[in-house]
């Protein structure tokens, strides 16, 4: 594949992120009229739909798909495994214990805008983020294998204590924990938006800013070594920007799977390894995919809506399965 | 300035691991432009040695120069304008092209602000044309035949342009045919470019047909550091392997050549 080849993919996923930003917001089980576009404040139905409803939830989603598209990218290099995910390390697992917790006793806090739920899915991950930091340091080799199993360790360990606290709690707020692990971002608004921002827009930056980093440490460690690299300090920096941007997914969206994991093979499928094209190629493809999936889901069924983490599989699986068959066929 | 003309001078290197003695006192000196072998039975410490030099591992105690100045105080950017790697095997999973995975290795010439009109896919270009794999240019490593994979490895440690390339077994997993292939790239290498090569290998007879000096490592020490006429005899070869070959020179070239053992066929 040429240079030129790929600058035609990344600009045909413009397209696709620009079209999706653009059509997405009309989309659904009701079309606002065309003449809301000169009415953001308006007070009618279709305004508050368009304008407080449909475009929030379509640019978090944006976000979201982004932010978890790039750190599945990112952590597949790091950890050389195609079995990564940005919810590898726990980060999920920690904000999803949180979250639990939350429900469950029923408290309520709130801070900085953000609701209770909110709070204790921030302070789960960023717990399960030291943990991982801190057993990787205590192993005294900052090796990728200790980190990935220290953080599937993690993971599984705050898995069971969500069942735990799940088991030990009433069924109201069980139902409420199964649907919030679900992946959610039907209570999008203009402020979760703003929330997110900085944490996908310091996440992107810090990445772009190691792609060649990346692409070396994806070969070996002493190969990135011998190049020039330094592999603990470029793993660390990169562990830490997209545990932060998937931490702050999380806080506001829920665990939303299968994106993480799967849209950074499809990218790969289309323009390859090299990280300068596939960085970019994952945040607009994710950002598309996830807002794709949000539409079917708010608009499947007319009556309620289904949580987006099950659409995302849904779709994308068959999706994936369809592209790998087909680039078999053609590599053999 | 006797030290001077050493590119790398390392000397007194100790290595343990938990209760395991990996490196003795274990020296290296390397003239520019030297082609140097390291031979040795397995575990003796030769790629600990290496991964030494190239500042993978840190000794326990010892000093390594660099063109006169302490291994210590360089960057990892200055070690890697200083010294190319070439591992036994490339990982086969690398879906990076020939053309990318060589341009990554000008990595160490565009983080300091020194290099930035540097053109890695054009050091690519040229690396690929001297390793004769410009027909693989866009096709992704996994995809490649072990000594087409080998060959990019080693177009990408020529693209890092350092005086020095130290290589680990490199035709350890190769046919006979791509073992000379490679055998014979590198020596054209050496000599085009004027790069010192230090190269660990089973390979007795490459080492002895095509190699000025060979340091033969035993116990995490290094034993012998001769010429590779001195070395193919049958007294060092029983000092550094415990085993009692015969020698005999090569028809065509007159060099000396490890005979294999004696049939045990009737």
């Amino acid at each position: 594949m040429t240079g030129q080849s790929k600058a035609m993919i990344l600009a045909s996923l413009t397209g696709l992120a620009i079209a999706t930003a653009l059509f997405m917001p009309w989309l659904g089980v009701h079309i606002p009229d065309w003449n809301v576009i000169s009415r953001p404040s308006g007070q009618d139905i279709d305004a508050i739909l368009f304008w407080q409803i449909r475009l929030p939830r379509v640019l978090l989603a944006m976000l979201a798909g982004a932010g978890l598209s790039l750190g599945g990218v990112v952590f597949q290099a790091l950890f050389r495994n195609p079995l990564a995910s940005p919810f590898t390390l726990g980060v999920a697992s920690g904000a999803s214990l949180g979250a639990t917790i939350a429900i469950v006793s029923g408290i309520h806090v709130s801070l900085l805008g953000l609701s209770t739920t909110s709070l204790a899915a921030l302070a789960g991950a960023s717990l399960s983020i030291t943990l991982v930091y801190g057993i990787t340091r205590a192993s005294g080799k900052l090796s990728p294998t200790t980190m990935l199993l220290g953080g599937v360790a993690i993971s599984f360990f705050f898995s069971s204590l969500i069942l735990l606290t799940q088991y030990l709690s009433d069924a109201g707020s069980s139902f409420r924990v199964l649907r919030w692990l679900m992946g959610d971002i039907s209570q999008a608004s203009i402020d979760s938006v703003l929330q997110l921002v900085p944490f996908i827009g310091s996440g992107i930056l810090v990445v772009w800013s190691l792609h060649r980093e990346l692409n070396l440490l994806s070969i070996t460690d002493d190969i990135a070594a011998s190049r020039g690299v330094h592999v603990e300090r470029s793993r660390m920096i990169l562990f830490f920007a997209v545990s932060l941007m998937v931490a702050g997914i999380v806080t506001v969206c829920g665990p939303i799977g299968f994106i993480g994991i799967m849209a950074p093979h499809i990218c790969r499928l289309f323009i390859g390894a090299n990280h300068r094209y596939l960085i970019p190629a994952s945040i607009l493809f994710g950002a598309s995919f996830l807002t794709l999936c949000d539409t079917v889901a708010r608009t499947i069924t007319a009556s309620a809506e289904v949580p987006v983490g099950i659409i995302t599989a849904i779709l994308g699986g068959p999706f994936f399965l369809w592209l790998l068959l087909g680039k078999g066929r053609t590599l053999h | 300035m006797a030290r001077s003309e050493h590119i790398i001078q390392a000397s007194g290197l100790n290595l343990r691991i938990d209760q395991t003695t990996l490196l003795e006192s274990a020296s290296l000196n390397l003239r520019s432009g030297q082609k140097l072998a390291i031979v040795g039975p397995n575990g003796a410490g030769k790629t600990t040695l290496i991964r030494c030099l190239l500042g993978l591992i840190r000794p326990d105690s010892g000093s390594i120069m660099l063109d006169g100045s302490p291994h210590t105080t360089m960057g990892r950017a200055q070690l890697a304008r200083r010294m190319s790697y070439v591992p036994q095997q490339l990982p086969q999973r690398i879906a990076h092209t020939a053309s990318e995975f060589i341009a990554m290795s000008r990595y160490a010439y565009g983080t300091d602000g020194n290099h930035s009109n540097d053109d890695p896919l054009h050091a690519a270009q040229q690396a690929m044309e001297l390793t004769g794999v410009e027909h693989l240019k866009n096709q992704p490593l996994c995809t490649m035949s072990g000594g087409e994979r080998q060959r990019v490895s080693i177009a990408a440690a020529i693209a890092q342009q350092s005086p020095v390339m130290i290589l680990d077994e490199p035709s350890a997993h190769l046919d006979p045919k791509q073992r000379d292939i490679i055998h014979k790239l590198l020596m054209e290498i050496c000599r085009e470019n004027n790069t010192a090569l230090i190269v660990i290998t089973h390979d007795l007879n490459w080492a002895s047909s095509d190699f000025e000096r060979i340091i033969g490592m035993k116990n995490g020490r290094t034993l012998v550091d001769t010429t590779a006429d001195a070395f193919i005899c049958e007294e060092t070869l029983a000092t550094v392997f415990d085993a009692h070959w015969l020698t005999h020179p090569h028809p065509a070239s007159g060099r000396p050549m490890i005979l294999p053992h004696t049939s045990s066929k009737p």
